[in-house]
């Protein structure tokens, strides 16, 4: 008799967690691993968004792996690593390692600009100001430093900073002078590396994206929008800075032109969970989604979001066409 | 005699690790093309960091060999409260991830640590120089070193000493009698242990300096901006040359063993 209620139970429960199993899934569209290669500059308002993303889809587990944004683009196209998803800090290295290979469209999702970030041991961090910056770096003793140009856009773009200050201040030499206050041993792989040398007092004073120094609580010093390449309109002004980086090969060097700090994402071709990274752009790329926690994280998005062209819109999946326009 | 079971079981398991160890090395050293290794070992940055690769491992050695020898001796001779304990702490630097390994040099070596005040006072730099690869590297390679020595120690028979001390010997000239023509080989050992160890680390020394550039942090760097193509000849260069070294070094010691 016992037994036979004990089965009766037994198989009632098994119903039951049948049931929920197969009610789950049909909640739940996507569900898998996404796969994320981003600049370590997004890292902050990425984990953020995998929060708050996995919370509506509790299926789907957000792999981020954060590196310099040249990087990312060489695990997809030497590597061959599987990823869906690129964001790169700046647009022009999806345009240049990724399309057309290993990806069709590049959106462009949101802005930033370049601050020098100190701490209040840093050495003269009593008088640095928005007037006094670049004598102090050229001080003697001083130490300061920017991410490898030839690894990160931010170490490119901070040499730019330093060119366009030269042009706008008027003081021919300050470019060169400044350089060569700056051993090679002060450059990093990747701009966020800096932030730690900050920290253990390593380092003095190391060129960021206002969205990194604003995210680990550094002090910083805003320029003006001549030269922190955070402003489009004056991207005339930002192309008289030329840096060169590396080429294709050791000993080949191209030439980098300044312009605005824009972020690129894009989908990888044979992205292995498609459904769900479409889902994850969707989130990203809303003004009530993704874009709000960049704007609360001091790096300003686009709204709506933006692509070059019409040919390119018209390739974009189709649940992110609405979030989108066409704007050079 | 009739072999068992088990003598094949140990015969495929040795193979799949041969193959699990050689596999993919063998695919590294035989992908880049001559002509590709030609030009990267006429590449003065890759010889500058093979060498300062070399160089920074063999100075880490040699300061756990100068300073870890006596701690070696210590404890293979004596018994004291505690001992387990600095055993303990000498295996700390093996279970530490490397990037952690980095972070925790450079966090003492800042100025917001008062250590780190007293070195920039004395000039010595540790971001970005030798001074700090070479303290890196030896603070990975020295377990090696000490564990290396210690079992060699052990193996001599202190009763060897206690006749040498008996008949007037000093403890220190004991030590160079006795002591260090039983156990030079476990030293050695030891040293190689330590610099292979030393050779091959990349995550702590990144984050201390990434310029001046060791080896490791170079076929880093190769990789990111251009790609396997022009990483591989350089990690061919570094896995030869330091396979070349640490085999002259292992038949020198073998070849004694045989005199003996």
């Amino acid at each position: 008799m016992r037994a036979a209620i004990l089965f009766r139970w037994t198989w009632c429960a098994m119903v039951a967690i049948i049931l929920i199993l197969t009610q789950g899934q049909a909640f739940a569209e996507v569900s898998g691993k996404i796969v994320i290669f981003n600049a370590g500059s997004l890292t902050i308002p990425l984990a953020q968004m995998e929060k708050e993303f996995e919370a509506n889809y509790p299926q789907v587990d957000v792999l981020r792996e954060a590196a310099g944004s040249q990087k990312c683009a060489r695990k997809i196209s030497d590597l061959k690593k599987p990823c869906d998803i690129m964001a790169s800090a700046d647009y022009k290295v999806i345009d240049k390692l990724l399309i057309p290979n290993y990806a069709d469209w590049n959106i462009r999702f949101a802005t930033n600009q370049l601050v020098l970030c100190y701490t209040d041991k840093s050495k003269y961090a009593g008088e640095v100001n928005a007037k006094n910056w670049y004598e102090i770096l050229a001080r003697k003793g001083v130490i300061w430093g920017h991410s490898e140009p030839n690894l990160d856009p931010c170490g490119y773009r901070a040499l730019m900073v330093l060119q366009l200050a030269e042009k706008y201040y008027k003081i021919p030499g300050l470019y060169a002078r400044l350089v060569a206050n700056r051993p090679k041993e002060n450059i990093r792989p990747k701009s966020v590396e800096l932030v730690s040398l900050l920290q253990t007092g390593n380092m003095d004073y190391a060129w960021e994206y206002l969205s990194v120094a604003v995210q680990h609580g550094l002090k910083y010093i805003l320029l003006p929008d001549q030269i922190n390449l955070g402003n489009y309109r004056f991207d005339e002004f930002y192309s008289q800075a030329v840096v060169k980086v590396t080429g294709k090969k050791p000993g080949t060097f191209m030439d980098m032109k300044g312009g605005s700090v824009t972020y690129g994402i894009t989908m990888i071709k044979d992205a292995p969970n498609r459904e769900a990274a479409i889902a994850f752009l969707k989130y990203m790329l809303d003004p009530q989604g993704g874009l709000k926690i960049l704007k609360n994280q001091g790096q300003p998005p686009f709204v709506p979001c933006r692509v070059p062209t019409g040919a390119m819109k018209s390739s974009l999946p189709e649940p992110l066409k609405d979030l989108v326009e066409v704007k050079d | 005699m009739k072999r068992e079971p088990f003598f094949w079981v140990s015969i495929s398991c040795g193979i799949v690790i041969m193959a699990f160890i050689l596999l993919p090395l063998i695919q590294l050293l035989t992908s880049p093309s001559v002509g590709m290794l030609r030009e990267s070992i006429g590449d003065r940055d890759v010889v500058r960091s093979i060498w300062l690769s070399i160089y920074t491992a063999g100075l880490a050695a040699l300061i756990s060999f100068v300073f870890g020898t006596p701690l070696a001796y210590l404890l293979a001779r004596y018994d004291f409260r505690g001992k387990r304990l600095v055993e303990g702490i000498i295996d700390l630097p093996i279970a530490i991830p490397h990037p952690v390994v980095g972070i925790a040099i450079l966090s003492v070596a800042g100025k917001n640590h008062f250590f780190g005040q007293i070195l920039a006072e004395l000039g010595v730099r540790i971001m970005g120089s030798v001074t700090g690869i070479v303290t890196v590297l030896t603070f990975v390679g020295i377990p090696f070193y000490l564990n290396a020595a210690k079992a060699g120690f052990e193996a001599v028979s202190p009763r060897l000493e206690r006749v040498s001390r008996s008949l007037g010997a000093s403890m220190f000239g004991t030590f160079v009698r006795i002591t260090f023509p039983l156990a030079w080989r476990s030293m050695l050992i030891g040293i190689i242990m330590c610099s292979a160890r030393a050779i091959s680390e990349f995550g702590a020394v990144v984050i201390v300096a990434y310029h001046p550039m060791i080896a490791p942090v170079l076929i880093y760097e190769r990789f990111e901006a251009y790609g396997l193509k022009y990483s591989q000849p350089v990690a061919v260069w570094l896995v030869s040359i330091s396979l070349i070294l640490f085999l002259l070094l292992r038949i020198l010691t073998l070849h004694k063993v045989e005199e003996q």
